[in-house]
């Protein structure tokens, strides 16, 4: 029992890491290159912190949120913007579990993803999440209230297409396993 | 012998480990104990605090724009703290301040001038060759002047005490001022070219021609030329000075120049517009004009108005 734990543990960390560089060098050479309508940058990389392990401690998340931000940052040239806002999604991400989650799903220590869970569980998480991401790093990026409505049009475009690109990618690259809990 | 030591050392880190929970339990250390759980248990949220920061201070260093906008918070809210705090302070610094500048105003009041009556006064003289006609300029300070009335006037620091009298020219370095109307002792009121009734005779520099400068109303800036006949043409842009046909002005004193003109076809005059050389709302010094041979020539010119 121990040793299957260790095990879990060591392929968790395994997966994260491989996880983390994936999807950071998604975000970097792909899709930061891509403007849609000169307006919209999809931000993938939000997706590395909401599919961390339920049980993740809440330090660890806070870190890796950081890291994973502060490298985007460097990459894309504006730095402390992304690893502000993410910083903030690692904070709420385990309120924002125990909201949307049951309690059977946060105790088998889980990963978020359309596999392990039903969609209609798995949309409000994501879409919650990466909105208030997008409302942090919007505020911060024009930081001024001014143009308050214009920020919100992009702050809820940007929010449908990230969603939409973590779905897709969830869908096509998280394999179906077969549930033996 | 092995077994006994492996038990003992684990009794002993039990009983250590007791004895220091118990220490922490006393009601001693109740306070200790919370803080360190309450830290402990919100960790995190130091840890979010410590990154939150570190990645704002990121941001200010390298975005120059949120940069700026971060520093001139901080200077708002230190700048409002800051004179809160100095309303409350100067207070008590009221007295000492209140003592210096009671002395300061006793120095200076022993140095001031304007509190004595001035009994000399200067005058500046030049004599005109050419026409043999001699003015005496009187320098004189604006104290008061309205421009946005439909008849303004000014009033000068000078009166009859310096030698001003009624129907003298004003002008300043830039051009032509009015003409005064009214003597006090000690001030005079200038009826400025701004009015309905202030018609000094001016002429075109280039053309000779003569003409009459009347003011409408309105725009402060600008006048208006009649009188001038449409048979010689004009250019936008030609200097009207003062023709020296009237006894107040000497020849020659800037007016303005045409912005622009049109032939008023029912009487063969021009109406031209014309922009001021001075502008009245700046307006501070100005000389008053005394001409030694008024009299005379009013004199001459007597008999033609009574006949």
């Amino acid at each position: 029992m121990n040793s299957q734990k260790t095990l879990k543990m060591n392929k968790d960390i395994i997966l994260g890491f491989l996880h983390f560089i994936l999807i950071a060098a998604f975000q970097i050479f792909v899709l930061n290159g891509l403007n849609i309508f000169g307006y919209f940058n999809p931000m993938i990389y939000i997706w590395f912190i909401l599919m961390l392990p339920t049980n993740t401690p809440k330090w660890l998340g806070l870190i890796l949120s950081f890291l994973m931000g502060f490298t985007v940052d460097i990459f894309s040239g504006q730095v402390g913007f992304h690893a502000a806002a993410l910083t903030f999604i690692g904070l709420i991400r385990p309120l924002f579990i125990s909201i949307f989650f049951s309690g059977k799903d946060i105790q088998t220590n889980l990963r978020p993803s359309i596999a392990e869970m039903s969609l209609m569980t798995f949309l409000p998480y994501i879409v919650s999440l990466v909105f208030l991401h997008h409302f942090v790093y919007f505020t911060i990026e024009i930081f001024n209230f001014s143009e308050f409505f214009l920020t919100l049009l992009r702050i809820v475009c940007s929010t449908i297409i990230t969603t939409l690109l973590i779905l897709i990618c969830d869908f096509f690259f998280i394999p179906k396993r077969k549930l033996s809990h | 012998m092995f077994v006994f030591k492996i038990y003992y050392g684990k009794t002993n880190t039990f009983f250590i480990y007791h004895k220091i929970s118990y220490y922490f339990c006393t009601t001693k250390f109740v306070f200790m104990r919370n803080l360190i759980r309450f830290l402990k248990r919100y960790s995190y949220i130091f840890l979010f605090i410590f990154l939150e920061g570190l990645s704002i201070y990121i941001i200010s260093q390298n975005s120059f724009y949120q940069g700026s906008a971060i520093t001139s918070f901080a200077n708002e809210i230190a700048g409002n703290v800051n004179t809160k705090i100095y309303n409350i302070t100067r207070y008590f610094t009221l007295g000492s301040s209140n003592e210096a500048l009671v002395k300061e105003n006793a120095r200076l009041r022993s140095m001031i001038e304007s509190s004595y009556v001035k009994y000399q006064h200067k005058t500046f003289q030049y004599n005109d060759t050419i026409y043999k006609q001699q003015f005496e300029y009187i320098d004189a300070k604006v104290i008061q002047k309205t421009i946005n009335k439909r008849n303004n006037y000014f009033i000068l620091n000078k009166g009859r005490i310096h030698g001003v009298t009624n129907n003298m020219g004003v002008i300043s370095p830039n051009g032509i001022v009015g003409v005064v109307v009214n003597v006090s002792s000690n001030f005079s009121l200038v009826m400025s070219v701004l009015h309905q009734d202030s018609r000094p005779n001016i002429k075109n520099q280039r053309t000779k021609i003569s003409g009459t400068l009347i003011w409408e109303g309105g725009d402060y800036s600008s006048g208006k030329l009649v009188d001038i006949p449409s048979s010689i043409p004009l250019k936008i842009g030609d200097t009207i000075i003062t023709s020296g046909f009237s006894q107040d002005f000497p020849e020659g004193i800037m007016v303005g120049k045409i912005k622009n003109f049109k032939k008023d076809k029912g009487t063969g005059f021009y109406v031209v517009d014309i922009k001021f050389s001075v502008d009245y709302n700046k307006l501070e010094y100005v000389y008053i004009v005394k001409n030694f041979f008024k009299e005379e020539q009013v004199e001459l010119t007597k008999d033609i108005k009574n006949e």
